[in-house]
């Protein structure tokens, strides 16, 4: 069972779910169209990659906006999903994100990282601005939320998440479980909670320096480990 | 050290600046640090990395298949309307400030519609009700085109605004978003004068309108296409709860002498006329209309070419015309 308001660690039901869906792994494409905008006449293309699309969005293509928010908007809608729990809220950032996107596509510099990453850290940014305005961190505790609960159960039933990708999480989540509990949950308070480290020490009853010592070391350990995932754009 | 952290203290720090958890004191130091340091610099693009990749602990969740469509086509709309506009405008301008002679505007009015016409015979097409769009800074320049505007064709009609330079559509959230903290801001230091904030707020209001009219829950969105050199295309945007038509057109050519475009909403009860324009140079165009219709009572919206007057009925076969599937 996944605990509420933490990582997912391996050997969970989303674990079990990872393994389920990379074996074996697809031999058609990892990212079918399913929008008709490029193909209109119903023949069988292969999709421009991402990066492709950016390009397209920013000579004013917004077909190509709408393929990349058909393949990834369940990504971008679960990390807002995860940080929000509000779904109007929600809805209105997944917008923001794919809209962000459009206005930056002309921005974007393939060697910085994939338009996945690109397009995930957007919908933190946005979901993060939108949690702040809303004040609700104080408020909302995270622990024994639904939010955990509503994307695992979602997961299961998802055909969406490509071998790729399934590889990344599982990299991403061996990684998180290689680190003590207290700094995994220093990371997820921060980086899915929104919270500072001020309101990480308040939230945990721990002395300040020692959220901040723990957020420094997870960041450390999982910089070294994330390494394998180092990015070069498509 | 610089700006009171040191670079071991700023280091330090990159970790939790990378997630954005840093307190607002704390980050300012660690960013002017960072400012003049190329290694934590460095350091810190590495750890927006690894940041950005715990987002990947989620599963995709898709959302449900009608909220998934109704984004979709806000973000489509809201991208045809920016393709079509010029750049940024500044908040406070006033809609349909700016109207070029290749856009006219044209407006029916009541008291020159004959009451008699072909349209007023179909009992079951109510009549058209369409409210004028415009704030008030725009009505000398709107009257400017009265004079040229006025028609006789079409039934029912009570005001069509037609803009045919996309320039019009300066409804983007961006704008109303600006206009909002530009209202705070003159709220909050007190240096406004009335004038200035009842022009902030009508503009917010009409901005949100039109907003509303293109992405509400109750908008239906109908694709127009055709087949010519130049692929014109279009979407009709209908926000039923309010009765709203917003029609955007791209890669129209231009009516030959003594012709226009014509919109119509092909019914059940039958073809309503809903405005007649012109593209501007780049062939974009947009009519904005009210009109109440049921909503199992769209066929079909079409654009056929007709004489400068205008027709009470189509004459000439659909430059573009799409059903009304999706939503």
């Amino acid at each position: 069972m996944v605990h509420p308001g933490r990582f997912p660690l391996p050997g969970t039901a989303a674990e079990r779910y990872i393994d389920a869906r990379m074996n074996p792994l697809p031999s058609d494409s990892p990212y079918p169209l399913s929008s008709a905008a490029l193909s209109p006449r119903g023949d069988e293309r292969v999709a421009p990659d991402d990066a492709t699309l950016l390009r397209m969005m920013a000579g004013g293509d917004e077909q190509a906006m709408g393929v990349l928010y058909d393949r990834w908007h369940p990504m971008v809608n679960a990390v807002v999903l995860r940080m929000l729990r509000q779904r109007d809220a929600v809805e209105d950032v997944v917008e923001e994100t794919f809209w962000q996107a459009w206005r930056q596509a002309g921005r974007y510099e393939a060697n910085r990282g994939q338009v996945q990453t690109w397009l995930l850290t957007i919908a933190r940014s946005r979901a993060l601005d939108r949690m702040r305005s809303m004040k609700r961190l104080r408020e909302e505790p995270m622990e024994g939320d639904s939010g955990e609960v509503i994307v695992q159960q979602a997961a299961e039933g998802d055909p969406a998440m490509d071998a790729e990708s399934s590889e990344r999480r599982k990299i991403v989540l061996e990684a998180l479980a290689e680190l003590p509990g207290e700094q995994r949950e220093a990371l997820e308070l921060g980086y899915f909670g929104g919270l500072s480290q001020s309101e990480i020490s308040e939230r945990t009853g721990q002395p300040l320096g020692t959220i901040k010592t723990r957020m420094r070391l997870a960041m450390l350990k999982l910089r070294g480990r994330l390494q394998v995932l180092r990015e070069d754009g498509r | 050290m610089i700006n009171g952290m040191t670079h071991e203290e700023a280091r330090e720090a990159l970790g939790a600046l990378a997630l954005d958890a840093l307190d607002a004191s704390e980050r300012a130091a660690v960013l002017a640090h960072v400012a003049d340091c190329s290694s934590c610099r460095d350091e810190l693009m590495a750890m927006r990395e690894t940041a950005a990749k715990l987002a990947y602990v989620v599963s995709p969740v898709p959302m449900a298949d009608e909220q998934r469509d109704r984004v979709r086509a806000r973000l489509l709309a809201r991208a045809s309307l920016e393709r079509s506009a010029p750049p940024v405008q500044t908040p406070t301008t006033p809609m349909f400030a700016q109207v070029t002679p290749a856009s006219p505007v044209r407006i029916l009015e009541p008291s020159h519609v004959p009451r008699n016409t072909p349209h007023r015979s179909t009992p079951s097409v109510p009549p058209l009700v369409l409210r004028p769009t415009v704030v008030p800074h725009d009505a000398a320049i709107i009257a400017m085109h009265r004079m040229e505007a006025r028609s006789r064709w079409m039934a029912a009609a009570a005001v069509v605004v037609a803009v045919g330079s996309v320039w019009a559509l300066m409804n983007t959230r961006e704008e109303r978003d600006d206009m909002k903290v530009q209202l705070q801001l003159a709220t909050v230091e007190a240096r406004a004068d009335g004038k200035v904030m009842d022009s902030l707020r009508a503009g917010l209001t009409a901005r949100d309108r039109m907003i509303a009219n293109l992405t509400g829950p109750e908008v239906a969105v109908v694709t127009l296409a055709a087949n010519s050199p130049r692929s014109p295309s279009a979407r009709m945007f209908w926000d039923q709860s309010v009765g709203a038509w917003t029609f955007v057109a791209h890669n129209l050519p231009q009516p030959r002498n003594g012709r226009t475009y014509q919109l119509w909403l092909v019914t059940t009860g039958g073809k309503v006329s809903a405005g007649l324009f012109s593209p501007n140079g780049s062939g974009d165009a947009v009519v904005k209309a009210t009109y109440p219709l049921a909503r199992d009572a769209l066929a079909a919206v079409a654009v056929t070419d007709e004489p400068t007057e205008g027709s009470p009925q189509p004459t000439t076969t659909p430059v573009l015309v799409g059903t009304t599937r999706a939503r």
